[in-house]
């Protein structure tokens, strides 16, 4: 596949020039020293689609391979789909890796619909990493008819390197495990930090009366996982706490489930949340040490240009990039002050309202920490940004 | 039936000629049509005989009728007569004529041509008969021949072109017909493309019936007739109506997105559509047809801004031209770039995935029809994932080629991936067809398939 370079149309450009002057303080334009990230980013180019030969849609999780391993090289793209070839939520069971030297995408893994350890089957969602020792850990949010009315609890998913199935692991702090994770990783140890947003979600038909939306049920949690990585075995859990809980989950007809998302740990070990329903981003303390959970955290911002953030990452500069589900922004904001410093169109499809709007989810910082990796759900394809 | 349009001016003519010859190149259509193409008068009859089927090159009637056919029979004869039984039928309803004469008798005698297989009847010649062909209003036990709804009708330009599927050559693992071995190369079964959507009970056929005529009902006419005709060989599997509508101006139709359709045409019609010595005799001078029908989420497209459609499609919505051009039929200029470099014809816009550039030279002759069957309950496939009665209106796409590996299959299996129109079209529902050479008087359709074997 080649990889082509898009054109931002025109009048979704002016439109991102004026949210981002909007978004600038007032004399500080014109600063030689680039205040943030977005600024140095001005190319938006396609890389590949997403959608294997069995049609599976929806690209959520975004990862780069860190080692080079069985059918993956190092820098490798890894991208799973959420949606079957019928568009059906959480019926999604494969993952494409893109080679970005080749610009070749091959087909990672294709895993069974139905998967008796993995309660309620297999529906691939934005949680997913690849260890340096080589294992893909793939969360699975599944449904059998789209919606979360048929959801299971799911599970995470412990692939070799050659995409095969190896381990999976559910249980009752397992359920829905839905945005993206953070990590780190010392080769025999790791720590994953997982979001889940299923538990005791309904259908979307279960009405709210006072909002007419889907009820929402405050009992998302983040569970942390620490592993140990004997040489040449699978990864076994050492131990699981939930570090965050009490976070707005709610059903949704169009997106099937909206929760806390995106996850990413700062230097100090604290951990930032994207709290999508509260539309705000939240810090959890002591992520790495705390032996409970600190609740829903410390506010770090909300709102703004904030329109209900998903996947997050860290930026070399400390400051962290959310995805808008609401439109196709990325937002940058230092966490130390809690200071949203612009957002930048990356998707400006016109085809929804406000551009871009639902077509944004994983992101993945490019190896050189100089652009990112991010997906869009209307066309189906991995993008970069640079 | 009067028709009130007579004989257009030839200039007028041939800019609506150049506009139904819709194509996924970059030459204008201006020079692309050769004076001899424009369309005859409505009330015209086209050649049925000819060394190419009708249809293909023609210029583009503003109606059509296309039906797919499943061969029910399992006897090579039977498939031999019901060629015979079209071709001759295809020929007089092209010629303006009912289809058959009153008589089976006077049928019969029409032929003086010798049929493969010792089969007695043939193609009668075109034209030159006067017989009426319809039974006597008195004599109710004579069989149908002709079911009359266009009696008195001009020929309205009529054309029927046939083609092959795949299953009249192999089906379920079965060769039916002892002609497995003669399967061209060139017809494949298609690719899965991305976002592939196709139902079965819209897909494929054994044999295809192209009808196109300025004259819906002359249209349907001529598929009704070959229906019946093959009772008990074969069995209508799906058929789709589209209809194209010229503006008053003569210029190039504009299809159900508003934007004009057909604006480019390739050059080198013979190198690009009809069958060479590279393929089996029977296809030489013949042309593969691949059939598409492609839903467009209407009521999606209308809610978004003209500017917005323009890059999505890469030419201006009114004057048709090239986006940032004033000419409809100026060069794409896929080079021109904004000042910030980006390109002013967005990587992902259709006239750019379709182009000959981007697809390494490949070019098909498109010959489409919007086509609307109401509305129906749908989901809409992308953001914001609109869900309700809609329409079910888009286009019938057709487009032939010489070889569809090295034509639509390598254009379309790009632009099915990126192409930014994607989000606004689905296809559900096509086929592939070998689309013989053309019969002399005498022959049928594709008699030197049988007779290689």
């Amino acid at each position: 596949m080649v990889s082509r370079t898009r054109c931002m149309p025109i009048r979704a450009a002016i439109v991102a020039v004026v949210s981002l002057a909007a978004a600038l303080p007032a004399g500080r334009a014109g600063a030689d020293e680039p205040r943030g990230f977005l600024e140095t980013v001005h190319k938006h180019i396609t890389l590949t689609t997403t959608v294997p030969d069995n049609g599976d849609q929806n690209p959520y999780a975004l990862v780069v391979a860190p080692v080079s391993a069985g059918k993956i090289q190092a820098g490798d793209v890894l991208v799973d789909n959420f949606n079957d070839l019928s568009n059906l939520q959480g019926l999604g069971t494969t993952i494409v890796d893109f080679n970005p030297s080749s610009r070749q995408t091959t087909l990672f893994a294709k895993l069974p619909r139905q998967l008796p350890p993995c309660p309620g089957g297999v529906g691939l969602s934005t949680a997913m990493t690849m260890l340096k020792s080589g294992w893909v850990i793939v969360g699975s949010t599944p449904s059998n008819d789209g919606t979360t009315r048929t959801k299971g609890n799911g599970c995470l998913l412990v692939l070799d390197a050659n995409g095969q199935l190896v381990d999976s692991w559910a249980g009752a702090d397992i359920n829905g495990p839905w945005g993206n994770m953070a990590v780190t990783d010392n080769g025999s140890t790791a720590t994953l930090f997982v979001s889940m947003a299923g538990f005791d979600v309904p259908g979307p038909q279960v009405r709210d009366p006072a909002t007419g939306y889907p009820v929402t049920i405050a009992k998302a949690t983040v569970l942390r996982i620490e592993l140990a990585i004997p040489p040449g075995k699978p990864p076994a859990i050492k131990s699981r706490t939930v570090v965050a809980d009490g976070f707005g989950q709610r059903a949704d007809r169009d997106v099937f489930l909206i929760g806390p998302t995106g996850l990413a740990l700062g230097a100090d070990n604290t951990l930032y949340v994207s709290d999508a329903l509260g539309n705000r981003i939240v810090a959890i303390a002591d992520a790495m040490t705390r032996t409970g959970s600190a609740g829903t955290g410390r506010e770090v911002t909300q709102g703004g240009l904030l329109q209900r953030p998903l996947a997050l990452i860290m930026l070399p500069n400390g400051h962290l990039l959310a995805c808008n589900a609401r439109n196709g922004q990325v937002v940058e904001l230092d966490p130390a002050t809690g200071k949203q410093l612009y957002a930048q169109w990356i998707d400006t499809n016109q085809a929804q309202s406000p551009p871009g709007n639902g077509d944004l989810f994983g992101i993945a910082l490019k190896p050189d920490g100089k652009g990112f990796y991010y997906v869009e759900d209307d066309m189906n394809t991995v993008m970069e940004a640079r | 039936m009067q028709h009130d349009t007579g004989p257009r001016a030839s200039r007028r003519g041939l800019l609506a000629a150049a506009g139904g010859l819709a194509a996924a190149v970059g030459f204008t259509a201006r020079a692309a049509v050769p004076e001899a193409a424009a369309p005859k008068p409505r009330s015209a009859a086209e050649d049925f005989w000819g060394v190419h089927q009708a249809g293909i090159v023609t210029p583009a009637q503003q109606h059509t009728y296309f039906a797919a056919f499943d061969l029910t029979t399992g006897k090579r004869d039977d498939l031999v007569a019901l060629l015979q039984t079209w071709t001759a039928a295809a020929a007089r309803m092209t010629a303006g004529q009912p289809v058959a004469p009153a008589a089976p008798d006077a049928y019969a005698a029409a032929s003086d041509a010798p049929a493969p297989g010792g089969q007695a009847s043939g193609a009668p010649a075109s034209g030159g008969q006067a017989a009426d062909g319809y039974a006597p209003a008195s004599d109710t036990q004579s069989p149908i021949l002709d079911s009359s709804e266009t009696l008195g009708q001009d020929p309205a330009r009529l054309t029927v072109t046939f083609g092959f599927g795949a299953g009249l050559f192999e089906k379920a693992g079965k060769d039916r017909y002892g002609l497995a071995a003669l399967r061209p190369e060139a017809l494949v079964d298609l690719p899965r493309f991305n976002g592939d959507q196709l139902v079965p009970a819209r897909t494929g056929g054994d044999l295809s019936v192209q009808a196109c005529a300025d004259d819906p009902l002359v249209a349907f006419h001529a598929v009704r007739q070959l229906a019946r005709l093959a009772y008990g060989a074969a069995e209508m599997r799906w058929a789709q109506i589209g209809f194209m509508s010229r503006p008053a101006d003569g210029g190039t139709p504009r299809n159900l997105m508003g934007f004009k359709d057909g604006t480019q045409t390739p050059q080198q019609i013979d190198k690009v559509v009809w069958v060479g010595d590279d393929g089996p005799a029977w296809m030489r001078g013949g042309s593969y047809m691949v059939v598409r029908r492609i839903r467009m989420a209407l009521e999606h497209w209308d809610r978004t801004n003209v500017g917005f459609q323009e890059q999505t499609m890469g030419r201006e919505k009114l004057s048709g031209a090239p986006l940032g051009l004033k000419d409809e039929f100026a060069p794409l200029g896929l080079d021109r770039t904004d000042k910030d470099e980006n390109p002013i014809i967005a990587e992902n816009a259709h006239v750019r995935l379709a182009n000959a550039v981007t697809n390494g030279g490949a070019e098909v002759l498109r010959r489409g029809y919007s086509y609307n069957d109401g509305v129906n309950f749908t989901a809409e496939r992308w953001p914001p994932w609109r869900q309700g009665m809609e329409y079910d209106a888009g286009l019938l796409f057709v487009c032939y080629q010489r070889d569809p590996r090295t034509g639509f299959i390598r254009i379309f299996e790009n632009m099915a991936k990126f192409d930014m129109l994607n989000q606004f079209v689905t296809h559900t529902g096509g086929g592939l067809f070998a689309c013989p050479g053309g019969a002399r008087a005498g022959e049928f359709i594709g008699q030197r398939l049988f007779v290689a074997t």
